[in-house]
């Protein structure tokens, strides 16, 4: 197989063509290099900076899923998690803002957006949760793993996912209990139910199991 | 993706024809023959441990088998004297050992929890599908019950999947609270799929980051809660009052590289399953931490372990490209139109039918040459995910399966427009720790909840279930420590001499010491010292128990 030759914080590591950094790393006994979590884009523990030898931009990226290219450059690049805010009831930009004064300290430099290995359109969301447009900003943060790159690039101390984190679970905790199509049953036939499903030998049960399947009720 | 072309013309020709069949039916007598024949559990890749409480009953993958016989990375002359003394010591930091947290947050109990990884690195931040509650208008706790049941073989502990069943609705009530987001029809009631052997559509999602959503908010939960967490410190032994009752656990600090001993009234292991053991050479959907380490460690507290032989090996993980080998496709692709298509363009069996017989049939084609071959040496069969956008609308795939979406652009894979190649991947351990309701394991003092106990699955877990399996258990779990917590004890490692006599008896043991903590294959160094760190341990918790705090003497390896 094809190899490719990298370097990660400095030091020259050999891949194999198509293989994530983090998978590199592993073959060449470095694996402590780079903090690894899920090894599945998920948990955002594996943040790194890349570099190119053929002058394409550098970037934030996920070393589980960043493939080796000849002559990249890593670097790891750890991010501290920073103290959140409990969420609230009835969530608004108002009470957002006091939970996080750094809100309206937005430059809209647009970093946070190119850092985000997720494609949120990071700073958009800012300035939507700065005009009260909170439903969207939970929308736009669904697929947030926290990996905290926004923050980490940002001079103005903004605190992007967590301020979203804030606002998805106000969000979410003020919804109520949702409508369940729950249909009444009498508490005799839901006993009657679990004596079938329960009592007789492993084939009767099994047996019983199965005809319950089909219907949803005891087939007499 | 040239190397395809040939197969894929042919998957493409049969599409429209395949768009009105039926899906292929399997008898139960078949489906029997075909996991007797090709599931990786049936091939006999097993055999008995010869020590502790399975000893010569029953069989384990070999490289299971390998660990329960290991020594403790502990040096011999290491005595614990406690660094942190707490009422409830929760090991994991996934769903289940959250979960626990988060119901001890009013109990005024001091609790710590110990996490190898980071806090949420886990399998639960992996979960994709989603959580099983029955909500639906034909559904009943009764009728989930039958799915698991019929699902797991019938090997299933009926009384813990009756308590999983009865408490799925207070589950998704619990999760709202805390502000999870899952997704609802326009109507407002919760979008319910269906998932591989539910008889009604019963799997409640967040698109397809369920476990995303529920790993970031019990997390963030935990993080402001009064639990002391404690991350990147592994559990590497269990502590026991020599009488019987665990009193505590061994921690190794992987940051400052040494051992912190813990003395806890009560200890919850919430350390999940085993995929990185990677059975038979098998590919993992599972984190890094995956190593199987609770069954080790309570092992050797006397703990019977259920269904140590039985894997689950995910239909869909990915056999290209091969940066994401292993890695899954969640289950409910299929239940929304994908379909399974071998090299020759057909359709060989259900693709809603039990997760064990779909995965046997996909390694049957293999086996049989009827698979698709990478330029990487793997083969697989064709899952047929443009068909989503086909039956239900253009863009269904990219607004409901974000998460595949975004993980396949960056290999110029767009699967609403190509179809995925898909191979079995080691995804969940179906037995472990056997426990009770409450979550008690056969050693006092000692829960356990979540991936790491056997029992309530039987031989074969439905997708959704374990979402609901941690969260409803690891919460029972607490509780049931809470109402019995037992008298703080003294911390000995009277179990681990034990088992260290036994381990003498065995000659031919293959040198590897356990719990293994990471994967072989990441060749990661387990080194400390027994030197104490200088300052107070990371919570500044003040011991004052009757074992008193004396620094072991220096020591060099
Ligand atoms: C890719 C994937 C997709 C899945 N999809 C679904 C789905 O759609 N629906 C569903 O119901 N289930 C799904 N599952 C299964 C489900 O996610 C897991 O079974 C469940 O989340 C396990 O939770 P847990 O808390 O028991 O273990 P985990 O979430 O794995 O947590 C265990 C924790 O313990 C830590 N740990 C391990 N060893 C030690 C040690 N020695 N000391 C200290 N800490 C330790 C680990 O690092 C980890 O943080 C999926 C699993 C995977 C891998
Ligand atoms: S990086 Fe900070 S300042 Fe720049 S756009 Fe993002 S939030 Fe605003
Ligand atoms: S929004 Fe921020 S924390 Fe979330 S994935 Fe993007 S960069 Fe990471
Ligand atoms: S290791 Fe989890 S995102 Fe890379």
């Amino acid at each position: 197989m094809k190899t490719v030759d990298i370097k990660v914080a400095g030091k020259p590591v050999q891949a194999r063509e198509g293989e994530t950094v983090i998978h590199a790393l592993w073959a060449a006994g470095m694996a402590e290099s780079v903090k690894t979590g899920c090894v599945g884009g998920v948990c955002g523990a594996c943040t790194i900076t890349v570099r190119f030898p053929d002058g394409r931009p550098g970037r934030t990226d996920l070393a589980c899923l960043c493939t080796a290219e000849e002559g990249m450059e890593v670097f790891p690049c750890p991010v501290d998690p920073v103290p959140s805010v409990a969420p609230q009831a009835s969530p608004n930009a108002g009470k957002l803002r006091t939970a996080y004064p750094t809100l309206d300290r937005c430059t809209k430099c647009g970093s946070c957006t190119s850092a985000c290995p997720m494609s949120i359109p990071v700073m958009d969301s800012v300035l939507r949760m700065q005009s009260d447009q909170l439903s969207v900003v939970a929308e736009d943060f669904t697929t947030c793993i926290h990996c905290g790159l926004c923050r980490f690039v940002c001079e103005d101390r903004v605190q992007p996912h967590n301020m979203g984190m804030w606002v998805r679970r106000s969000i979410g905790a003020s919804l109520g209990p949702l409508k369940e199509a729950v249909v009444a049953v009498e508490p005799e036939q839901v006993e009657r139910e679990w004596k079938y499903l329960l009592e007789g030998n492993p084939t009767e049960r099994i047996n019983h199991a199965r005809q319950f399947r089909n219907s949803g009720g005891i087939e007499e | 993706m040239d190397w395809a072309s040939d197969s894929l013309k042919k998957l493409e020709a049969t599409r429209e024809e395949r768009l009105l069949q039926e899906p292929p039916t399997l008898s139960d007598a078949d489906a029997d023959k075909l996991l007797q024949e090709f599931h990786p559990d049936y091939l006999g890749m097993e055999r008995n441990v010869r020590v502790g409480p399975n000893a010569d009953t029953c069989k384990f993958p070999h490289e299971l088998a390998d660990l329960l016989e290991s020594d403790s990375h502990l040096p011999q002359n290491f005595e614990p004297s406690v660094d942190i003394e707490t009422d409830v010591l929760i090991l994991g930091g996934g769903g289940a050992g959250a979960s626990a947290a988060l119901a001890l947050e009013e109990s005024g109990l001091t609790v710590h929890l110990a996490t190898k990884l980071r806090l949420g690195d886990s399998n639960t931040v992996m979960a994709e599908g989603g959580i099983q509650a029955s909500l639906g208008v034909d559904d009943s706790s009764r009728r989930h019950f039958a799915d698991a049941y019929v699902g797991g073989h019938g090997k299933n502990d009926s009384d813990l999947l009756r308590v999983l069943c009865e408490n799925s609705a207070d589950t998704i009530r619990w999760l709202g609270k805390l502000g999870c987001t899952l997704d609802c029809n326009e109507d407002g009631t919760f979008r319910l799929r269906s998932g591989g052997g539910t008889s009604v559509p019963r799997v409640l999602a967040c698109k397809d980051y369920t476990g995303l959503e529920i790993m970031r908010v019990l997390k963030d939960a935990v993080l402001l809660s009064n639990t002391q967490t404690l991350q990147e410190h592994a559990a590497v032994e269990l502590l026991d009052d020599g009488a019987g009752q665990v009193t505590g656990a061994v921690l190794w600090d992987r940051n400052k590289g040494n051992l912190v001993t813990v003395s806890a009234r009560a200890v919850i292991l919430a350390t999940g399953g085993s995929g990185q053991l990677r059975l038979q050479g098998f590919p993992t959907s599972n984190h890094l931490g995956a190593t199987g380490d609770g069954l080790v460690l309570a092992y050797r507290q006397g703990c019977k372990l259920l269904h140590g032989e039985s894997y689950q090996y995910h239909p869909s993980g990915t056999a290209y490209p091969e940066a994401l080998v292993g890695q899954l496709v969640t289950e409910s692709i299929r239940s929304t139109g994908a379909q399974v298509v071998n090299a020759e363009g057909e359709r060989f069996i259900g693709e809603m039918t039990f997760r064990d017989v779909l995965a046997a049939a996909i390694i049957r084609e293999v086996a049989e040459k009827r698979g698709a071959q990478t330029p990487t040496h793997r083969a697989g069969v064709w899952l047929d995910t443009p068909l989503i956008d086909i039956i239900n609308g253009e863009g269904t795939l990219r607004r409901q399966f974000p998460g595949i979406v975004h993980r396949f652009e960056r290999y110029q894979i767009d699967p609403a427009k190509q179809p995925i190649l898909i191979y079995p991947t080691l995804h969940y351990q179906n037995g472990g720790i056997q426990v009770d309701r409450d979550g008690c394991t056969e050693a006092k003092g000692l829960w356990a909840a979540g991936e790491v106990t056997g029992g309530l699955h039987g031989t074969n877990r439905l997708m959704g279930n374990s979402l609901l399996d941690i969260t409803v258990f690891g919460r029972r779990a607490a509780l049931s420590a809470q109402n019995d917590l037992p008298p703080r004890r003294p911390v000995t490692l009277t179990c681990l001499k034990k088992s260290r006599e036994q381990f003498k008896n065995i000659s031919d043991r293959r040198e590897v010491l356990s719990p293994q903590l990471f994967p072989t294959q990441a060749g990661m160094k387990v080194a400390f010292e027994l030197q104490k760190a200088e300052e107070p341990s990371a919570t500044g918790f003040n011991s004052s128990g009757p074992s008193t705090y004396e620094p072991p003497d220096p020591f060099s390896k």
